[in-house]
């Protein structure tokens, strides 16, 4: 099994880098494979990649990240279609989806997805999250200068129980295809959701059925989880 | 109307700080947000001195301008500065209104202020100072800054063209802000007494600022800091125009090259981001016109406040003290750098929470993944007590760093941190802590040292 972590130097920002390293720790079986800019991704040429991984990144980032990753937006949705695990968490979410508007100009997306990104850099919203996903409940963090316009139909990662879906007023978060998950949410995903992580695990066929520090990060998801459903506790 | 409401300002503002000062408050902050909220365009209109300095960046901005205030005053002037108060721009703003006679003009010469490069779009072009000190851009809190880059675009954006700059030119990110302006480096050569680099998690300058085409470090010191090139189109990192070519610990001085004229200054302190600051200050003395042997004359008399710093040996112990700034990753690797390369057997005590998440909200802990918590697991880090309301976070941001599970110590409320500290297997304790827990690492360190005093 193979697992890929899509142009590293442009997508860590936040903490993010440790969902690789908290991976690579829970299947120590896998082969790890960064892929940076410019270097043809592993998944598009090889069927042993299960799981792919991109970070949020700068504005300019993602204006570098788009063309080179749209020469395989098609080898992306075969793979999606095949069943091959995705996360793209952050403003990477944005990269699949229809466009990214600008103060400037308008970035063509790869259209994997019907989302429209509207980009704001005069304003950020920051604000945890907390959201229900397949019988699990998700606790993570926003920070971010754009929201996105779903399509009719789009179909969302996790239901909005306190902070902002895709845009305010959405009911929910991030978008699914499969196992693809594209997600606002930022930061160490997998270290503060074990519960994901676990299922996740399954997924990939790993040897592991706990992720690595379990119990540790099941007691620090609980607090956070009583935090984030605490009503006196505010967003940001 | 506008210069109606300017003078109504100027007058509210004055009002305001002879009362505070009265009630024997510092004033440094409300006057200025209340000429501001009379007079939204106070911030251009109040005088400013003929000779103004502004110093921003991430890490080191207040040392520097502290340094920068001292020294002026050594040389004589009486510097306008908000050194007591806010950087943002209603400290800027109470700063100016206590140098400024009733006319609104400044009755001083020489100013030297301190501007959060956050607050950039709002100071910069008000106050269009004739000198910025830029320090470093590392990532500091998500919420406020976003990203290294993002606060690079708003310098760049919001810097004045007539402003001249004094950059670092070790950093690839502040180096390369508002190309167009006029500008000197400063920058420091691999030293000899420097320890090993240790692999950073995050290197913020991993492309060329020109290209996009990934770069090489020559030289890294930590995290982006370092000399890189780049070797699809050429850019290479900018020789520092004051350039520090060596230091003495022993004989506490310091070489900077100068158009191949070296200079000695005598070293406020020997830790490698004092010695950026201390070259940063005499690159923009220089700059400003002062006389290398001004600078030399007044850096022998310059104390630097080791308010962030405090070290005592107490017993078999030594005891040190050390703002940490939470939610900066940059700022807490720093510190557990130093901790690992202090030699011998030592306790870490983190105190690292965000004061006023834990009050109201929920910290967003994901800046925990960028610090470089896998410094405290080297062998001879014996203990790390995770204290406060995210000590289950940082226990598992530990485990995962690789500090083994027998060397951890969790404690929910700082009052219990001092007594948790295993004593009997360390040499030397550190308290770390967030600007905001000052007082509680006081509280703590004190208990500590009273610990090792009865042993």
């Amino acid at each position: 099994m193979k697992l890929e972590y899509l142009y590293p130097e442009l997508g860590n920002l936040f903490g993010d880098g440790a969902n690789m390293r908290y991976l690579r720790k829970c299947i120590p079986e896998a082969e790890y494979i960064e892929t940076p800019l410019n270097h043809e991704p592993a998944f598009a040429g090889d069927g042993d990649v299960r799981f792919v991984y991109c970070g949020p990144m700068t504005e300019r980032g993602q204006r570098m990240a788009l063309p080179a990753l749209r020469t395989y937006a098609k080898a992306m949705e075969e793979r999606i279609e095949e069943g091959c695990c995705f996360l793209f968490t952050g403003n990477s979410l944005e990269l699949v989806g229809k466009s990214i508007r600008t103060a400037d100009d308008t970035l063509t997306g790869l259209g994997i997805f019907d989302l429209e990104a509207r980009q704001d850099l005069n304003k950020r919203y920051n604000g945890f999250f907390l959201g229900k996903w397949d019988g699990l409940e998700i606790t993570a963090f926003n920070s971010r200068f754009s929201h996105c316009h779903p399509g009719p139909g789009t179909e969302g990662f996790a239901n909005v129980v306190r902070g902002i879906g895709l845009e305010e007023g959405c009911p929910f978060e991030g978008v699914r295809r499969k196992n693809f998950l594209g997600t606002y949410l930022l930061g160490p995903l997998l270290v503060l959701n074990p519960l994901l992580t676990q299922k996740l695990l399954e997924t990939l066929g790993a040897e592991r059925k706990e992720p690595v520090f379990f119990q540790e990060a099941m007691e620090a998801y609980t607090q956070r989880k009583a935090e984030f459903s605490n009503r006196r506790k505010k967003l940001d | 109307m506008n210069g109606l409401r300017f003078s109504l300002a100027l007058a509210a503002g004055k009002c305001a700080q002879f009362a505070m000062r009265l009630l024997g408050k510092k004033a440094t902050y409300l006057p200025g947000k209340l000429a501001l909220r009379i007079c939204p365009d106070f911030l251009s209109r109040i005088g400013k001195p003929d000779l103004l300095i502004g110093v921003t960046g991430t890490n080191g901005k207040t040392t520097v301008s502290n340094m920068l205030c001292d020294l002026l005053i050594g040389f004589g002037e009486d510097p306008v500065s908000n050194r007591l108060g806010s950087n943002i721009d209603a400290g800027a703003a109470s700063a100016l209104l206590e140098a400024a006679g009733l006319s609104g003009r400044c009755r001083r010469k020489v100013g030297v202020l301190e501007m959060d490069e956050r607050s950039a779009a709002r100071i910069f072009p008000a106050v269009k100072p004739n000198y910025l000190v830029i320090t470093n851009l590392f990532r500091d809190s998500m919420r406020r800054n976003a990203h290294p880059e993002y606060i690079a675009s708003l310098l760049d954006r919001y810097i004045p063209s007539e402003t001249r700059l004094i950059l670092n030119a070790d950093d690839p990110i502040s180096s390369n802000v508002a190309k167009l302006n006029s500008r000197v480096y400063f920058g420091i050569d691999p030293l000899p007494f420097e320890p090993p680099v240790r692999e950073n998690l995050v290197v913020d300058a991993r492309l060329c600022p020109i290209c996009g085409e990934p770069i090489q470090y020559d030289f890294r010191r930590y995290n982006h800091i370092g000399r890189a090139h780049c070797e699809s189109c050429g850019w290479v990192s900018p020789r520092g125009d004051y350039q520090l070519i060596s230091a003495d610990r022993e004989a506490g001085l310091m070489t900077v090259l100068e158009n191949d004229v070296w200079h000695d200054y005598r070293m406020p302190a020997d830790a490698i981001y004092n010695l950026y600051n201390a070259v940063a200050a005499v690159a923009a003395l220089r700059t400003i016109g002062y006389t290398p042997e001004q600078i030399a004359e007044g850096m022998e008399k310059l104390q630097v406040v080791q308010s962030r710093f405090w070290q005592e040996e107490i017993g078999n112990w030594e005891l040190t003290e050390i703002m940490a700034k939470g939610l900066n990753a940059v700022a807490c690797s720093r510190n557990f750098d130093y901790v690992a390369n202090a030699e011998g057997k030592k306790a870490v005590v983190l105190l690292l929470d965000d004061v006023f998440d834990e009050k109201s909200s929920s910290e967003n802990i994901a800046w925990l993944y960028d610090a470089d918590f896998e410094f405290l697991a080297e062998e001879d880090t014996v203990q790390v007590l995770a204290v406060g309301a995210r000590c289950l976070d940082t226990r598992l941001r530990l485990l995962i760093a690789g500090v083994p599970e027998d060397r951890i110590t969790v404690v929910r409320q700082a009052k219990d941190a001092a007594a948790a500290v295993d004593l009997t297997q360390c040499g030397k304790v550190f308290v770390l802590y967030e600007v905001y827990r000052q007082k509680q690492a006081v509280m703590v360190r004190n208990a500590i040292a009273e610990r090792m005093r009865k042993a």
